[in-house]
């Protein structure tokens, strides 16, 4: 009973939180500068079939009650409305894409941690912070995406998995770096080594422990920087996928599409925060 | 001890695999024989009638069976479906003699019926053909089939240039709208995947024949990869993958020059100019001292004297543009005024009819009779380099008069607001592409009543007189018969522009191109689709 | 502590250094040798010139003391405020404590690209460039805090779970003085955040350029130069193109050494 009812009460909070996301998403959309202007009005040759469609979208969105009405009524007759773009249904544009960012996004999560736990493992082993490890993240760190982008495009290999792990694998270092030296220099620990227990000993029954409530909160960090760190990879690389979409859609003020995706990250960071919330109480219990 | 070099062994070990497995690079499938390269952006529509944007346009040109064809090299009308067409003197008949046995891609025969259905239906209101206000009143054109070959379109008014409206006709089968699907054009649309590409295979039944009589087209299709990353672009073309680049970024000529010296071309000025105005609308929200400046014609003038535009094309397009002074570009030939007085580079110049006009200097700042500092913003679209160097290269060339210069990139939606809605802009910095060399595609710029009158749109009467004057010289040219009343009224015009910096031209850019060296048959044209408009005789070395 | 000396002492004679090529007579950010663009080094120009002939190494020096103090405040207010918000949520009833993570969600999932966009149509077209640089890292700062201020909150729960917590709190102590023993405990999270947001600032804020917010011509950006390094022509033209990245490396380094625990 408890467990249903914890359930509901976490749908609950997806729902209102989908719900204010998407309304502060229309306000937003319909009133930043430009939602009723296109570079097509420029054209001599396209202005006038610009401006018609342009003052059939001012009369569809001519108040924000409007607006969420007609996109609700989409949402329930299974469409999720109608791009502005492309004239397509929202949906047909969002669900091929959803399997390719979600992959991209897995490997990189995946390969990013692999390797930060790795190297932040392997920078353990000295006594003090090395430059070694320090120096390559910290260049990851201040490279723009763009430029490690160009710099693979040089190199001949490389793509947006690559980019993408090395950007989160970076960060996340950069957090278990200085976790795992904390933990390691913890007195119990020092004790530990010096009775003589190997090293994989240490780590598994005396550090993990300890630092696996704070493992969890970075993983939902990480996932948070993963989702916006997926914007510009895809872009640069030309991904077919969600980032690519929503950046699309941005920057042509597409708001079906850009509240459909919203909507998706809206659902992604509830989840990955009421999933940290869980297995944190589950640890505590 | 052991241990942990075990453990740091391990590590290491899983970690190189990790990285090699990221590194796979990309694969781009290419079919033997098949053209590539890329566009900008989705074709919004693969309906031939309802192409309203550049990346359509070209779909539809690489795809679509025509009556006429434009030649974008001699600039002359050619038949293309049709063998032969003649214009009634008095311009309201034309007469079309299809060939004998045409047919569709999917092997249907094409007949005078087909190209009817075609032509009513792009003029029909229901479709929203945007070729269709080329015939100036649509509803009152008729079209008759007399036999199986002869079409006869009864006009209601003389066209200037009908031969090229239909041109952007296509001729799809009756009744049975294809999308591009099933066409007489030498390709025919086989493959979309959104953000990804288009893919176009020959058509197997094209009536085209070289001079040799062989059957075209040589390529065996055409991919268009949808790419707006130039840095990827031109990385794909140096490795083989793409075939031409239409309009290759000055930054990145000389770095593909120096790798491949024979891919590139600097064809010379290109039809279109870059170009700075100030908003000279009464309505807009600035303040009236601001708006006094920029209706005086002595400000703009002084403005234009003091800046650099050699530096401009220099600095900025590394070279590869012209300094502009007129509205029409020197590529232009038949329209071109050469007999142009313009305002030269001349700061002492400016500054002294500055002071004539009642500004004054204060120090390092310029000050206008009522003691108001001339400050001034300048908008351009962020994404142009170019641009950007050259409002950085005019705020350095107005210090000097003593006129303090903001730069403000803004994305593109934002920018159209302010210019063409808000009009909540001082001065505006963008270029303008010209398709059509002849004048009176530009009439939705000249006409004061027009909303493309960037610098006081929709005006419900002609503001000063010298807008007025080009208003009566530009109607004049879009109503009359004889070339040289209308060369006259042209070079009229620009001379109006010249005398008061409406725009202020800043440079021509350079038409830049890069061809692959593989790739045989290219002519480049100054007129759209400049690389590709003999796509039929396009092929690749070594392909059959 | 040898090394956080050293490091401060570094930092230091960095901005000195810098103060001391901006404040040279003679020298000038936005001056354009139009003779020279993109020129090598030379006895006038020692770090040679940018595409439009400005002197590189004033322009560098000038855009790292702009940038590195608007990163740096940008980032210690979004570090701030994320700790706050986050040992706030821990620290106060369940339901507060929920409320406050709901309104994170929600200010995670916004496109706060319109909102920019907004807050650029509000300014006036002159503002003056140094007031939009300080708007820009004022934004940056605002928007920066809701992806860590979760993971805060969840260190923070912890350690009101944990049991010498539990002790203290039965002892008797409130607020303020709970903070006190907080916090150190969260440096760990906190110090990595502060250090990965000063270059993600610098570079937000180069990229905001496309929306017309971000520091305006003729003052140097920091970010604009590290985004010139994604331009493969650029690359190859000049080696000197190099420099601001290196810089930064070497900055975050020091500030890494510095915030380096005992």
């Amino acid at each position: 009973m408890k467990s249903a009812v914890s359930l509901l009460r976490r749908l609950a909070r997806t729902v209102l939180v989908v719900f204010l996301v998407v309304f502060g998403s229309t306000v937003l959309i319909r009133f930043a500068p430009g939602y009723l202007s296109d570079v097509r009005e420029m054209d001599a040759r396209y202005g006038d079939a610009a401006r018609t469609e342009l003052s059939a979208e001012a009369a569809r969105s001519s108040s924000v009650r409007q607006m969420l009405s007609t996109e609700m009524s989409a949402w329930a007759n299974g469409s999720l409305g109608l791009s502005r773009q492309y004239d397509v249904p929202v949906l047909e544009l969002v669900l091929p894409r959803l399997a390719v960012t979600g992959s991209l996004m897995l490997r990189a999560i995946v390969f990013a941690w692999s390797l930060a736990v790795g190297a932040s493992l392997l920078s353990n082993a000295g006594r003090n912070p090395s430059l070694l490890w320090q120096a390559p993240t910290t260049l990851l760190l201040a490279v723009p995406t763009s430029a490690i982008a160009t710099i693979c495009l040089l190199a001949g290999s490389g793509g947006p998995v690559l980019v993408m792990t090395l950007l989160l694998a970076a960060r996340d270092f950069k957090f278990l770096d200085r976790l795992l030296r904390q933990a390691w220099r913890s007195p119990h620990l020092l004790q530990a080594k010096a009775q003589g227990l190997t090293t994989l000993h240490l780590v598994r029954a005396h550090i993990l422990p300890n630092v696996a409530s704070q493992l969890l909160a970075l993983a939902t960090l990480s996932i948070v920087t993963a989702l916006s760190a997926l914007v510009p990879v895809e872009v640069i690389f030309s991904v077919p996928g969600l980032g690519q979409l929503a950046w699309n859609a941005a920057m042509n003020r597409d708001l079906p599409v850009l509240l459909a995706v919203t909507m998706i990250m809206a659902i992604a960071v509830t989840c990955v925060g009421m999933a940290s919330d869980r297995s944190a109480d589950w640890q505590g219990a | 001890m052991r241990s942990c070099s075990r453990l740091i062994r391990s590590v290491s070990a899983v970690l190189c695999a990790a990285i090699a497995m990221m590194c796979a690079g990309q694969a781009a499938p290419r079919l033997p024989g098949e053209l590539a390269w890329t566009i900008g952006y989705d074709p919004k529509t693969f309906d031939p009638a309802k192409v309203d944007d550049q990346e359509s346009e070209l779909v539809r040109y690489l795809t679509a069976g025509v009556l006429l064809r434009f030649n974008r090299s001699t600039q002359k009308v050619e038949p293309q479906l049709a063998e032969s067409w003649s214009l009634s003197p008095d311009g309201k008949t034309v007469i079309f003699k299809l060939r004998p046995g045409l047919q569709f891609s999917d092997g249907t025969r094409l007949t005078a019926k087909d190209a009817a259905w075609s032509i009513r239906r792009v003029l029909l209101p229901a479709t929203g053909a945007p070729v269709a206000e080329e015939f100036v009143s649509a509803n009152d054109v008729t079209v008759e089939t007399p036999d199986e070959r002869t079409v006869i379109v009864h006009l209601p008014k003389r066209v200037i240039g009908i031969g090229k409206v239909f041109d952007e006709i296509a001729i799809e089968p009756a009744e049975h709208q294809s999308e591009g699907r099933v066409t007489a054009g030498p390709f025919v649309v086989a493959d979309y995947r959104r953000s990804q590409y288009v893919r176009l295979r020959r058509n197997p039944h094209f009536q085209g024949r070289d001079a040799k009589g062989s059957v075209l087209p040589y390529a065996t299709g055409v991919r268009l990869d949808v790419l707006d990353n130039h840095e990827r672009e031109i990385n794909l073309f140096a490795r083989g993958e793409y075939d031409l680049i239409d309009g290759l970024p000055p930054d990145y000529f000389g770095m593909l020059k120096q790798k491949t010296p024979a891919a590139v071309r600097d064809l010379g000025p290109s039809l279109n100019t870059e170009q700075m105005w100030f908003n000279q609308s009464p309505g807009a929200p600035l303040p009236a001292w601001e708006k006094a400046w920029f209706q005086s014609q002595a400000f703009r003038v002084a403005v234009s004297r003091a800046i650099h535009r050699a530096d401009l094309a220099r600095i900025a397009y590394q070279g590869h543009a012209t300094p502009a002074y007129s509205s029409i570009s020197p590529a232009n030939g038949a329209w071109y005024n050469h007999n142009i007085s313009v305002p030269h580079e001349d700061p002492a110049e400016a500054k002294s009819a500055l002071a004539h006009a009642g500004f004054r200097l204060n120090g390092s700042q310029l000050e206008d009779a009522t003691g108001h500092p001339v400050k001034f913003s300048i908008l351009t679209n962020a994404g142009n380099a170019a641009r950007l160097k050259m409002a950085t290269l005019i705020q350095e060339d107005l210090k000097s008069l003593g006129i303090q210069v903001t730069v403000v990139a803004l994305d593109f939606p934002a920018l159209i607001e302010r210019l063409m809605h808000t009009q909540d802009y001082e001065a505006c910095l963008l270029g303008l592409e010209n398709v059509d060399p002849d004048p009176n595609a530009m009439m939705n710029v000249w006409l004061s009543s027009s909303p493309n009158h960037q610098w006081n749109p929709s005006e419900k009467t002609p503001a000063t007189a010298w807008e007025a004057e080009i208003d009566k010289a530009m109607n004049l040219q879009a109503s009359s018969p004889n070339d040289a009343e209308r060369k006259r009224a042209v070079d009229r015009v620009q001379q109006i522009v010249a005398d008061q910096q409406p725009f202020i031209y800043l440079v021509y850019p350079n038409a830049l191109f890069a061809v692959s060296p593989r790739l045989l048959g290219v002519q480049p044209a100054v007129l759209e689709p400049g690389l590709v408009w003999n796509i039929e005789s396009l092929r690749l070395e070594g392909a059959k | 502590m040898r090394g956080r000396v050293l490091a401060s002492w570094l930092l230091l004679g960095m901005v000195l250094i810098a103060i001391a090529v901006v404040a040279a007579p003679g020298s000038s950010y936005s001056n354009q040798d139009r003779d020279l663009p993109l020129a090598g080094s030379s006895a006038h120009h020692p770090a040679g010139t940018d595409a439009l002939g400005r002197d590189r190494m004033v322009r560098v020096a000038a855009a790292y003391l702009l940038c590195l103090a608007g990163a740096i405040c940008a980032s210690a207010i979004t570090t701030a405020a994320a700790a706050g918000v986050g040992t706030l949520s821990a620290f106060s009833p369940e339901s507060l404590g929920r409320l406050g993570m709901l309104v994170c969600d929600v200010f995670l999932a916004l496109p706060w690209l319109f909102l920019l966009m907004m807050v650029r149509s509000a300014l006036p077209l002159t503002t003056s460039p140094a007031h939009s640089a300080a708007i820009t890292f004022l934004v940056l700062a605002t928007l920066g805090w809701p992806a860590c201020a979760r993971a805060v909150y969840r260190g923070a729960c912890d350690l009101r779970n944990a049991e010498w917590m539990l002790q203290v709190r039965a002892g008797g102590l409130r607020g303020r003085q709970i903070v006190r023993h907080v916090l150190p405990n969260l440096v760990p999270l906190l110090i990595p955040q502060f250090l990965i947001c000063i270059p993600a600032f610098i570079i937000a804020e180069a990229n905001l350029g496309a929306l017309g917010l971000g520091i305006g011509e003729p003052l140097p950006s920091w970010g604009g130069m590290l985004l010139e390094l994604d331009n493969s022509a650029m690359l190859l033209q000049t080696r000197w193109v190099y420099l601001p990245i290196a810089l930064l490396i070497l900055i975050l380094l020091l500030l890494e050494a510095i915030a380096v625990e005992a």
